[in-house]
C-alpha cells in the first residue's frame, strides 16, 4: 500500500486525460447515433467504459514480474478460446466471431492482441541477441503469432488477423535485425501477397479491395459502406450538422454506424473541428505510448509499451482509413469510440499495461 | 536484466522509438489531410450527395392535352395504366408472392421461375429498387392484384398515363406518336421529364409538346435508406424547404380543322396503292380538312414502345412508312405545267389563243425532248395543251422564258418554300434554277425545257402543290397551311385561336389566273383531249391537272425484284380543285412511282371528291348558274371568273 501510494506521482495523468476524455467523447457520439435508432448503446458503452476504468486500474497495479510470468498462461488461455469460438461460437453474419456468455457477448480475438503484445515482450526479454536478431529467431516468433492468427482467419475475420500481424510486426520494427534477415523478410512478403490474395482472401473481402480502388463501382453494392461513410464524412464540413443533426444515420444510410463507422457520424455532426480533436487525441495516447516505451525499466516493458502503441495506431489508421475511403472495408474498431464490451475493456486493459509501466520507470 | 536494456541497446532504443514518432506522426497528418480534404474540398458535392440520400422528389406527371378532330371526335387521349412492381427488400413470403403473381397474370411456370429469378437477384441496396413485373395490367385484374397486395408484402402498383389513339391509323403521321425523353429533354427542369415520360417524338404531337405536355408536377419529402417517408423527428430538421407539393398542370387540348371522317376517305381512296400521300384542303384559307401518307402505322404501337417484330417489319418495309410523304418532296411532272403557263401569260411570250405546232419531238441543242404521246398534238392553243398536257408546247414556253424566270413563278406559288405546316421535317422542295444547277453538276439550256414540264430538278411537295392550285383556286392567294383551329382548356375554354395566314401571293393578273383556271377545267372535261377525264363528276365541274413524273434512279441490284419493279415507275400527281365554279375544295393525289397521272391518280381524286360531296357535305350545287348568283364575292379573282364564264 505504502509502494503504490508512493508511486502517485508517477501516474501518467496525461495519459489518464486522454482516456477519460476519450471516453466522455465516445458515449456522447453513441447517445446521438442510438437516439436515431431508437437502441440505448451509450448506456452500455457508458458502463463499459466504467467497468474498463476499474480494469485498467487494477491492470496497472498488477505486480509487473507477474505480467510476464503469467503471460504463457494468458496465452495459452486465449489459444483455446479461439478453438472454442470455432466450434461453438455465435454465427452472425457468416462469420464466429462470438462466445455467448448469457449476459454478455465475448470476442476472443480481441484478447488475442494483448496476449501476443505479452508474449512477444517477454520472448525478446528471454531472448537477447546484442548483434541483432538473426533469421532462425524468427521462427519461434512466427509460430507464437501463426497460431492465433490462423484461428482467427477461420472465423473469418480479416481485420482482427492483420492486426496481430501489424502489431507483431511494428514490435519487431523496435528491434534490431541482421541485414540478410529483413532482406529475407521483405521479399517473401513481396511473394506472399499475391499468394495471399488467390488463396486466403474470400470474394468478398477482395470485392471490397476492389471498390476501393473504383469508388464509385456498384455504389448500391459492395461499395454501399464506403460510400456512405464518405457521404457522412463529407457532409459535415467545417463544424458539422450538430449533435443528433446527423442525416446519415437518422436514414438509415450510414451501416454499422455505432460500431465500425462510429467515426462517421461524429464527423458528420461535429465536422472537422470534431474529428480532428478525435485524431489529435489518437495520437497523443500513441505519443503517450512511445514515450513510455523509452521509460520502461526493461526490454519487456520496453516492447508492451510499443504493442499497445501500435494496437492503438492500427486501429485508427485501418478504421479511420476505411472511414476517408483510403483503405478496404474491414471490421476493425476505433478504440473506445466504437461500441462494444471486449472491445472496450481490451482497450482499456493495454492503458493499464501503459500506466503499469510507467509506475515502474527507470528515472532518469 | 535490466541492466542490458539500459546499457549496451538503451541509444538504439531511443533512436527507434524516435522514429517510430515521427511515422505516427507522419500517418495521422495524412488522415488529418484525408479528413480536410472530404470536408473542406468535398464537402459541398458531398453534402449534396447526402440530400440526394434523404430528399426524394416524386414527379406528378402531368395529364397531356387532348387531341379532337374539327367536329370534336378524340382523335389522342391520355388513360391511366397499371404496372405492376415488387420491392424485393419488401418481400416477406417469396413463395407466396410468386404463386399469388403467377395466379393473377396467369404466367407459365418458366415466367414464374423468371419472376422469381430476378426477385432474388438484386444484392445489398438494389434490393429496395422496384422491378417491374408487368405494364399495362388489365384493368379487371387491378383489383384482383390489389387484394394480392393486402397478402404479399412487396407488391405495388403505379399508374402511369398510356396514349391512345382511337382511329389508330387514320391518324398516323399526322397526329405522330410518343416516346421516352432524350438526355437533353431530361435536364428540362421546368418541365420534370423523367425517363418514364411521354413526349412527342413525331407529327403534331411532336410539333405542339410544349402545348400538349403540361407541366408535370413535383412532391418532395424526406425518406429513409429503404424509401419510407419519414415526417417526424430527424426529417423535420434534414431539409431546408420544407415539405412541398408542386401540382402538375395539365396540358392543353387541340383541337383540329382536321375532319377524322374525311381521313378515313382518303385511306379508303388510297387503299389500293402502296405508297403515297393525299390531301384535302379549303382553298379560300388554306385549312387542312384532311393529310395522309401512305404506308400508314398505328401510333398506338409506337406510343406504347414498339415490339421488335413491329420494329423490323417497318425497318423492312420498303415503302418507307415513317416517311411524312404528304411533306417530302418529289419531280411533280406536268402538274408543274401551271407554272409555266402563268409565266409565259405574265411575262407576255404567251396568248391563251396562240396556236403552237407540238409534235412528238423536239430537238434542242444536240438533245432530242419527247412528248408522252408518240405522234404529238399538232397545233395547239393553251387550253388544248393543258387538257392533252402537250410537252412540247411546254418546252418551247421553257425555251422561250428561260430557267430563272421559270424560277420566279415557281416561288410565287410557294414552291421551294416551307410551307409552314411545321411537322415531320417538312420539306422545302427544289425550285431550280440557273445557279442551282451550277451547284449540283452543272447548267445547260435543255434544262429549261425538262423544267417547264416539271422535270428536271423539280421537286413539290403534295402540301405545296395543294396550296399552289389553292391559289388557282381563290384566285391568287397562297395560303399557309391551318391544321389546327385552336388550343383550348378542358373546359373548352379557348385560350388561342389559329387564324388563317395568307403566305404570299401569286401577284400575277386575275385574267391570267382565269385562263390558267379554264385550261385546268379543259384537261378534266374535255370530250376529246383530256387526260384528267377520269376526274370528272356528272353533277359538278372538277378543275385539275395530271401528272406523270419520270423517275430516274441508280438501280441496286440487292434490291428485290419487285421493288426494283416498284421504283421504276413513274410517280402519279393529279392536283384539282371543285367546283371549278366556285372552290371549295383542293384534292392533291400522289402516289409514289404509282404509274399515270390520268389512269391512276385522276380516278382516285374523283372518289375523293365524290366520297367528300355525299358523306361530308354536298360541295356541288345542281346549276352552276344557281350558285353563282347565290354566293357573295369573295375576291378578286371570282369576278375575273364570271366575266369570262359569260
Amino acid at each position: 500500500m505504502k509502494g503504490i501510494l508512493a508511486n502517485v506521482g508517477r501516474i501518467d495523468w496525461a495519459l489518464v486525460g486522454l482516456v477519460v476524455l476519450l471516453s466522455a467523447v465516445s458515449v456522447l457520439n453513441l447517445q446521438s447515433t442510438s437516439r436515431a435508432t431508437g437502441s440505448e448503446v451509450y448506456l452500455s458503452q457508458l458502463y463499459w467504459m466504467l467497468l474498463g476504468l476499474g480494469v485498467m486500474a487494477g491492470v496497472a497495479v498488477v505486480n509487473y514480474r507477474d505480467l510476464q510470468r503469467y503471460a504463457p498462461v494468458f496465452y495459452g488461455g486465449v489459444i483455446i478460446a479461439l478453438v472454442l469460438v470455432l466450434i461453438f461460437g455465435r454465427e452472425i453474419n457468416g462469420s464466429r466471431r462470438w462466445i455467448d456468455l448469457g449476459f454478455v457477448g465475448f470476442q476472443p480475438s480481441e484478447l488475442a492482441k494483448i496476449a501476443i503484445i505479452l508474449s512477444l515482450a517477454s520472448w525478446f526479454q528471454k531472448e537477447t541477441r546484442p548483434g541483432g536478431y538473426g533469421f532462425k529467431d524468427l521462427l519461434p516468433v512466427a509460430a507464437m503469432l501463426g497460431a492465433p492468427m490462423l484461428l482467427i482467419l477461420q472465423e473469418p475475420d480479416l481485420g482482427h488477423t492483420l492486426m496481430l500481424l501489424f502489431i507483431a510486426g511494428s514490435m519487431l520494427a523496435f528491434e534490431r535485425f541482421e541485414k540478410r534477415t529483413m532482406l529475407i523478410v521483405v521479399v517473401s512478403a513481396i511473394v506472399l501477397a499475391p499468394i495471399a490474395w488467390r488463396f486466403v482472401l474470400r470474394d468478398y473481402q477482395k470485392d471490397r479491395i476492389l471498390t476501393l480502388v473504383d469508388s464509385e463501382a456498384d455504389i448500391l453494392g459492395a461499395g454501399w459502406h464506403a460510400r456512405q461513410a464518405r457521404v457522412a464524412v463529407g457532409s459535415g464540413g467545417l463544424l458539422g450538422k450538430g449533435h443528433g443533426e446527423g442525416t446519415q444515420v437518422a436514414g438509415g444510410f450510414l451501416p454499422e454506424n455505432h460500431t465500425d463507422f462510429v467515426f462517421a457520424n461524429l464527423a458528420e455532426e461535429h465536422g472537422f473541428v470534431g474529428g480532428a480533436l478525435v485524431l489529435v487525441i489518437y495520437l497523443g495516447i500513441v505519443l503517450v505510448a512511445l514515450r513510455s516505451a523509452v521509460r520502461a525499466r526493461d526490454k519487456f516493458g520496453g516492447h508492451v509499451a510499443v504493442g499497445v502503441a501500435a494496437l492503438i495506431f492500427w486501429h485508427v489508421v485501418m478504421n479511420m482509413g476505411m472511414v476517408l475511403n483510403v483503405l478496404p472495408v474491414t471490421g476493425v474498431t476505433l478504440p473506445l469510440l466504437s461500441y462494444g464490451g471486449t472491445s472496450v475493456l481490451t482497450v482499456m486493459a493495454a492503458m493499464g499495461l501503459l500506466l503499469n509501466i510507467n509506475l515502474r520507470r527507470t528515472v532518469f | 536484466m535490466a541492466d542490458v536494456y539500459l546499457d549496451g541497446a538503451a541509444w538504439g532504443y531511443q533512436q527507434r522509438a524516435r522514429r517510430l514518432m515521427l511515422a505516427v506522426v507522419l500517418v495521422f497528418a495524412g488522415l488529418l489531410l484525408r479528413l480536410a480534404h472530404l470536408q473542406l474540398v468535398e464537402g459541398d458535392s458531398l453534402k449534396a450527395a447526402s440530400e440526394r440520400n434523404f430528399v426524394r422528389d416524386v414527379v406528378l406527371p402531368a395529364d397531356r392535352g387532348t387531341i379532337y378532330d374539327r367536329h370534336g371526335r378524340v382523335l389522342a387521349v391520355n388513360r391511366p395504366s397499371f404496372d405492376l412492381y415488387v420491392t424485393p427488400a419488401q418481400v416477406r413470403d417469396l413463395d407466396a408472392l410468386v404463386a399469388g403473381v403467377r395466379e393473377v397474370l396467369e404466367l407459365d411456370e418458366l415466367e414464374a421461375i423468371h419472376l422469381r429469378e430476378r426477385i432474388e437477384e438484386p444484392r445489398g441496396m438494389w434490393r429496395y429498387q422496384p422491378i417491374r413485373v408487368e405494364r399495362d395490367i388489365d384493368r379487371a385484374l387491378v383489383s384482383r392484384v390489389e387484394a394480392l397486395r393486402a397478402r404479399a408484402d412487396g407488391l405495388s402498383v403505379q399508374v402511369e398515363f398510356k396514349r391512345e389513339y382511337p382511329y389508330g391509323e387514320l391518324g398516323a403521321h399526322l397526329l405522330g406518336y410518343l416516346g421516352r425523353p432524350r438526355a437533353e429533354e431530361l435536364k428540362d427542369t421546368e418541365r420534370r421529364y423523367t425517363k418514364d415520360s411521354m413526349v412527342g417524338r413525331f407529327g403534331l404531337e411532336k410539333r405542339y409538346e410544349q402545348i400538349l405536355a403540361g407541366h408535370n408536377g413535383l412532391e418532395r419529402y424526406v425518406v429513409d435508406v429503404r424509401g419510407a417517408r419519414q415526417d417526424g423527428g430527424w426529417a423535420r430538421h434534414a431539409m431546408e424547404q420544407d415539405n412541398r407539393i408542386i401540382p402538375p398542370e395539365r396540358g392543353h387540348d387541340l383541337w383540329l380543322t382536321i375532319d377524322i371522317e374525311v381521313q378515313r376517305l382518303l385511306v379508303e381512296a388510297l387503299a389500293r396503292h402502296e405508297s403515297g400521300a393525299a390531301v384535302v384542303l379549303d382553298p379560300n384559307d388554306g385549312t387542312v380538312l384532311g393529310l395522309v401518307s401512305k404506308p400508314g402505322f398505328d401510333p398506338n404501337e409506337w406510343s406504347s414502345g414498339l415490339s421488335s417484330e413491329v420494329w423490323q417489319q417497318i425497318q423492312e418495309n420498303p415503302f418507307n412508312p415513317m416517311l411524312d410523304k404528304s411533306v417530302h418532296a418529289y419531280f411533280p411532272g406536268s402538274v408543274y405545267k401551271v407554272v409555266t403557263a402563268m409565266a409565259g401569260l405574265e411575262e407576255g411570250v404567251l396568248d391563251a389563243d396562240e396556236e403552237i405546232d407540238s409534235p412528238g419531238r423536239y430537238e434542242y441543242g444536240n438533245h432530242v425532248f419527247h412528248c408522252h404521246k408518240r405522234g404529238g398534238h399538232g397545233k395547239v392553243n393553251l387550253f388544248e395543251a393543258m387538257a392533252a398536257s402537250a410537252d412540247v408546247y411546254f418546252y418551247k414556253l421553257g425555251e422561250r422564258m428561260g430557267i430563272d424566270t421559270l424560277a420566279v413563278y415557281g416561288e410565287r406559288f410557294g414552291f421551294g418554300t416551307r410551307t409552314g405546316l411545321g411537322i415531320n421535317g417538312e420539306s422545302a422542295g427544289v425550285v431550280p434554277t440557273r445557279a442551282h444547277h451550277e451547284a449540283h453538276g452543272g447548267y445547260q439550256a435543255g434544262l429549261a425545257l425538262s423544267t417547264a414540264i416539271g422535270q428536271g430538278d423539280v421537286r413539290t411537295t403534295p402540301v405545296q402543290m395543294a396550296l399552289a392550285y389553292g391559289a388557282l383556286a381563290n384566285g391568287g392567294t397562297v395560303w399557309t397551311p391551318r391544321v389546327v383551329e385552336s388550343i383550348r382548356r378542358p373546359d373548352g375554354q379557348v385560350v388561342s385561336t389559329f387564324e388563317p395566314v395568307a403566305q404570299r401571293t401569286l401577284g400575277v393578273d386575275t385574267d391570267h389566273i382565269a385562263l390558267v383556271d379554264k385550261a385546268l377545267e379543259r384537261a378534266v372535261n374535255d370530250d376529246k383531249l383530256a387526260t384528267g377525264h377520269l376526274a370528272a363528276l356528272p353533277y359538278g365541274t372538277v378543275a385539275g391537272k395530271t401528272g406523270t413524273a419520270q423517275v430516274r434512279r441508280i438501280q441496286r441490284d440487292s434490291m428485290r425484284q419487285s421493288v426494283k419493279r416498284f421504283r421504276d415507275r413513274d410517280h402519279a400527281w393529279f392536283a384539282a380543285f371543285a367546283p371549278y365554279e366556285s372552290p371549295r375544295l383542293v384534292v392533291v393525289v400522289f402516289l409514289e412511282h404509282g404509274g399515270s397521272g390520268g389512269k391512276d391518280a385522276a380516278p382516285i381524286a374523283r372518289q375523293i371528291l365524290e366520297a367528300y360531296h355525299q358523306r361530308i357535305e354536298p360541295i356541288f350545287q345542281t346549276t352552276a348558274a344557281v350558285d353563282r348568283d347565290r354566293l357573295p364575292e369573295r375576291g378578286a379573282g371570282r369576278g375575273g371568273r364570271a366575266s369570262r364564264q359569260r
